[in-house]
């Protein structure tokens, strides 16, 4: 009987192993083919300024990210209010379950051209865009960690020793959060890598301008195939490379 | 001198009453112990004393100085928790200078009153090390060192003997009752063990469901109990 529930366990988790790897290997199996093109691609002109796109509006999006969550996350870990488990619903958990066209949607209407501030179809839309569908995964990282910090009261014990916020921010809670601040910043760069409907309602797919790696698959998907897949390539080659970078950087650290 | 005066305590969690009318006064350079059993409002008292917790009424005086309204990183009470409380993303030397680096103190000054204490302490060669290095009775001293090196006007220990095996606690009760007794600071010291009592308090404060029921020296409460309670407490275990 025990034998019995140990092969079902086993067998639920290699069904899930599959699954989820599955479309990855496919991937590369697929793109194998034409391996070529993925090298030619790297040199296409509008993949190059998606890339670059990609790249530096996913980097500044996590670099915000990290600098906003830290101020929000200590005020929400310290501090008692009325409300707070909305906010932090709000801050959290809605921006992963909200879909993200309609989020575009939303920010197209409230900073679109119809309003005093048009921000639409600017490289500042993209970041805007990929900040909100991306910063939740560093919230949530950091927010816990600073929330462990608190109830084990070295915080309290910072402040009987003279810290101000600032001091107990930057001497205590910021460094014994490094590596989920590192989580947090490789995460939300791996996430606003891959967001792609916000990002095309609000900004739009202007190549060197707003058009972005995932804009540049879905738009290429029907009228170029074989550069979509090699687009996907280099974008999936990219999440994975930052991905286990990441995770041999924590491991160093601990 | 540093006198420190509890007038008429009291907190409520709720319905229930964690302080109930405290009153306890501990002289300059006394080592006071708290005894009670688990949720007799000890801790309560010690956290109102550090200023974490807001009693609801009372009075907390230090040298006739009114310290109700002082927040907590002003009121320079030397605190060491439970569990240390130690920063384990800091070694050693970091964690005992901790108190003079937030108070800006020149680094050379740091550097003298850091080697001061770690001689008295017997930490010598063990700066360098992080709180997971270090042995249980190593941590204790180290937490020792960084709420005694801010010169405190009051010491306030919480069951510092609850992490002490039975085998060095005989050993660390006397390390801990010596330094303190070096350093001449007031202390007032929770904990629940009749014996660690007797062995470290000048003076013991017997705390029951809220409220002290008597203060003395412990010949004192074993021959003139003023409740039942009191000598049923001290003869615990």
């Amino acid at each position: 009987m025990r034998d019995r529930f140990s092969l079902v366990i086993f067998g639920l988790a290699g069904f899930l192993i599959v699954f989820m790897v599955t479309s990855v290997f496919y991937l590369y199996i697929a793109a194998g083919r034409t391996w070529d093109l993925v090298g030619q691609t790297l040199l296409d002109q509008r993949v190059l300024g998606a890339l670059f796109i990609s790249v530096s509006s996913s980097t500044l999006v996590a670099l915000l990210a990290v600098a906003a969550v830290i101020p929000a996350s200590y005020v929400l870990a310290t501090r008692d209010f009325r409300g707070k488990g909305l906010i932090e619903t709000l801050l959290v958990e809605f921006p992963q379950t909200f879909p993200p066209a309609a989020v575009g949607l939303v920010y197209l209407l409230m900073l679109g051209p119809t309003s005093p501030v048009n921000l639409a179809y600017s490289f500042i839309a993209v970041i805007i865009a990929k900040f909100y569908v991306s910063a939740p995964f560093a919230m949530s990282l950091v927010m816990r960690r600073f929330k462990e910090i608190r109830a084990s009261g070295l915080d309290t014990i910072a402040r009987t020793l003279g810290a101000d916020t600032r001091q107990v921010l930057l001497w205590v809670m910021v460094p014994m959060s490094k590596t989920d601040l590192l989580a947090g910043f490789t995460l939300t760069w791996a996430r606003a890598m891959g967001e792609v409907a916000a990002t095309l309602i609000f900004a739009g797919a202007i190549p060197w301008r707003t058009e972005i790696f995932p804009s540049l698959v879905y738009l290429t998907s029907i009228s170029s195939p074989q550069l979509a897949l090699a687009a996907s390539v280099i974008a999936a080659t990219l999440s994975i490379a930052a991905l286990l970078a990441f995770k041999w950087v924590a491991g160093a650290g601990r | 001198m540093n006198r420190l005066r509890v007038e008429n305590l009291t907190k409520f969690y709720g319905d229930w009453q964690a302080l109930d009318d405290v009153s306890l006064e501990v002289k300059a350079s006394e080592f006071m112990v708290v005894m009670g059993p688990s949720g007799s409002g000890k801790s309560t008292l010690l956290l109102a004393l550090l200023g974490v917790v807001k009693p609801d009424s009372g009075r907390i005086q230090v040298d006739n100085i009114q310290y109700d309204h002082i927040p907590v990183g002003e009121r320079n009470f030397g605190y060491m928790p439970q569990d240390y409380g130690l920063f384990p993303h800091l070694n050693v030397f970091e964690n005992i200078a901790f108190g003079l680096r937030t108070k800006g103190v020149a680094p050379q000054d740091i550097d003298n009153r850091v080697e001061q204490v770690v001689t008295k302490m017997g930490l010598g060669g063990l700066m360098h090390r992080r709180p997971h290095e270090l042995s249980g009775g190593q941590r204790q001293r180290v937490a020792l060192s960084r709420a005694l090196i801010i010169r405190p006007s009051v010491l306030l220990l919480d069951e510092p003997l609850s992490n002490v095996d039975e085998m060095t606690k005989a050993e660390v009760r006397r390390s801990l009752k010596d330094i303190v007794k070096q350093f001449g600071v007031t202390t007032v010291c929770v904990l629940h063990e009749p014996s660690d009592a007797a062995a470290l308090g000048d003076r013991i404060a017997v705390m029951y469901q809220g409220r002290i029921l008597q203060t003395g020296r412990l010949e004192d409460l074993f021959e003139n109990p003023q409740d039942p309670i009191v000598t049923r407490l001290l003869t615990s275990h």
